[in-house]
């Protein structure tokens, strides 16, 4: 071998290892979670998202026509479903119209004055999670459009979770069921108060619910709007499972159909935002035995 | 005399530069096209590793057209789009090149089950190496059946994209002779 093929070998050597450190240690710099490193993340996402786009096109037209090949079989059946629904949805419609007037009339006559003040935008789901240890969703909305780290990203459905991540073009939300995601929820038929946290996977733990509340199955999770960040009575999920101190709570969002999300600005004024890390932003309430966490009247208007 | 020698060296026309920018390239292209792939409902949290094969079929058929760079720009614009631990993927795919690289010639000399077998190992190796990390960094283990599902459709897949690889392999090679 010839000394400059020797130097050569020693040359790729040396570039192996020094890569493998440089990729180690960026795992440990990266959960650091230093602002010059979100940046270059975002920056890069910024750059990588239209090239996504344009290469995820013929997965999605494939999937756009699978839809509807899908929607032409099921034609009739649909139509059923819709009709019986929109019965549904009418009588629930003349339900809320009712319960708004009241609603309106209780307030005139406390003098409570609602404290959201948020106005809705909406954007385009452009990746969704594809690796099992986090979930994340880019979506094409950067601080041009005026959102920030901390806002709710909602469907009709529900919560779909947080804007942590936030570019010029493209912002990354935090799912729910992200296993970093913690979210201050109430049960809504009870009002007990708990916190949803996220397995990485199809479904969420509810946990930090105080000894007495009994969840029930089927009963549905809202948002408490404790903390500021979050507007309360946003839908959360459905408790699907209930094992003695565990419960399971299926998400009201179908995470795998986000073609669309719409993001809650504004309203927040007051809250410090500044450090919306995860260990202090969603740091669950202290529980005392002898003190309970919230009282007054429930849903059912039974005081607790 | 010595240094104006150099400067009078054959150009070298056999460079392995341009084709190893290619690689790179379809291999950057099969990273994207795997978070793209997320978007379907059926892959949703666990789209199969198609930039793994990718690697795995290059490293034993053609090693010195995939250097190390490669893996790493593969594996960090895999952690930078889907968002798991930065570096993760990135340095078991690059600890795994570099211990395939070590058995190349039996790698070379292997029977099908046998390229198979030891896909279906290394697959393994990189998650638990990634599902280690994770769940030291953020003490807190992942759900196991997304990974589980990740792993097994791969498996799954590796044959059709060992066929497909071998068949533009063998076409490239046509051309070549034909030309």
């Amino acid at each position: 071998m010839r000394a400059s093929d020797k130097i050569k070998v020693r040359q790729r050597r040396f570039a192996h290892v020094a890569l493998i450190l440089i990729s180690f240690s960026l795992m440990f710099v990266g959960k650091a979670d230093l602002v010059v490193l979100r940046d270059a993340r975002m920056g890069s996402n910024d750059f990588l998202a239209p090239v996504i786009d344009f290469v995820s096109a013929p997965i999605r037209g494939v999937e756009t026509m699978a839809d509807g090949i899908r929607t032409v079989a099921s034609l009739r059946a649909e139509n059923v479903r819709l009709q019986a629904e929109n019965d549904l949805l009418q009588r629930w419609r003349r339900r809320a119209e009712i319960l708004e007037s009241e609603n309106q009339q209780l307030r005139s006559v406390t003098g409570t004055v609602s404290a959201e003040n948020r106005r809705l935008i909406t954007a385009r789901a452009v990746t969704a999670p594809g690796g099992s240890f986090m979930h994340t969703v880019l979506v094409a909305i950067g601080d041009e459009e005026g959102v920030a780290a901390g806002d709710p990203v909602i469907t009709s459905n529900g919560l779909v979770g947080l804007l942590y991540e936030v570019g010029r073009a493209y912002a990354r939300v935090l799912m729910i069921s992200d296993i970093n995601a913690r979210i201050p929820v109430m049960l809504a038929s009870s009002s007990w108060p708990g916190l949803t946290m996220g397995r990485n996977s199809d479904y969420l733990e509810l946990a930090f619910l105080p000894a007495e509340a009994q969840p029930a199955i089927g009963e549905l999770v809202l948002t408490s709007g404790h903390g500021g960040i979050l507007p309360a009575g946003l839908a959360v999920g459905r408790v699907e499972r209930v094992d003695g101190d565990y419960v399971q709570v299926r998400p009201a969002v179908d995470f795998r159909n986000l073609g669309y999300v719409s993001i809650l600005i504004g309203g927040t004024e007051g809250v410090d935002r500044s450090d919306l890390s995860q260990d202090s932003f969603f740091t669950p309430l202290p529980v005392e035995d002898d003190k309970r966490l919230l009282e007054g009247l429930n849903a059912s208007g039974t005081r607790q | 005399m010595k240094d104006q020698q150099s400067y009078f060296e054959k150009a070298d026309f056999q460079s392995d530069l341009p084709k190893q920018f290619l690689i790179m390239f379809v291999g950057i292209v099969l990273v994207l096209f795997e978070v793209g792939l997320a978007q379907w409902p059926f892959f949703y949290g666990a789209s199969p590793f198609l930039s793994l094969i990718f690697m795995y079929f290059i490293l034993i058929y053609h090693d010195e057209l995939m250097p190390i760079i490669t893996v790493f720009m593969m594996g960090l614009i895999a952690d930078l789009l889907m968002s798991d631990i930065l570096g993760g993927r990135a340095t078991s795919m690059m600890l795994l090149s570099y211990a395939m690289r070590m058995g190349i010639l039996r790698l070379q000399q292997s029977e099908f089950m046998d390229l198979w077998l030891g896909f279906a190992v290394s697959c393994a190796a990189v998650t638990l190496f990634q599902l280690i990390v994770f769940s030291s960094i953020n003490l807190a283990v992942p759900a196991l059946r997304p990974l589980m599902f990740q792993v097994g459709f791969t498996l799954v897949l590796f044959p059709i994209g060992f066929v497909m690889m071998f068949s533009i392999q063998r076409l490239l090679q046509t051309l070549k002779v034909v030309r």
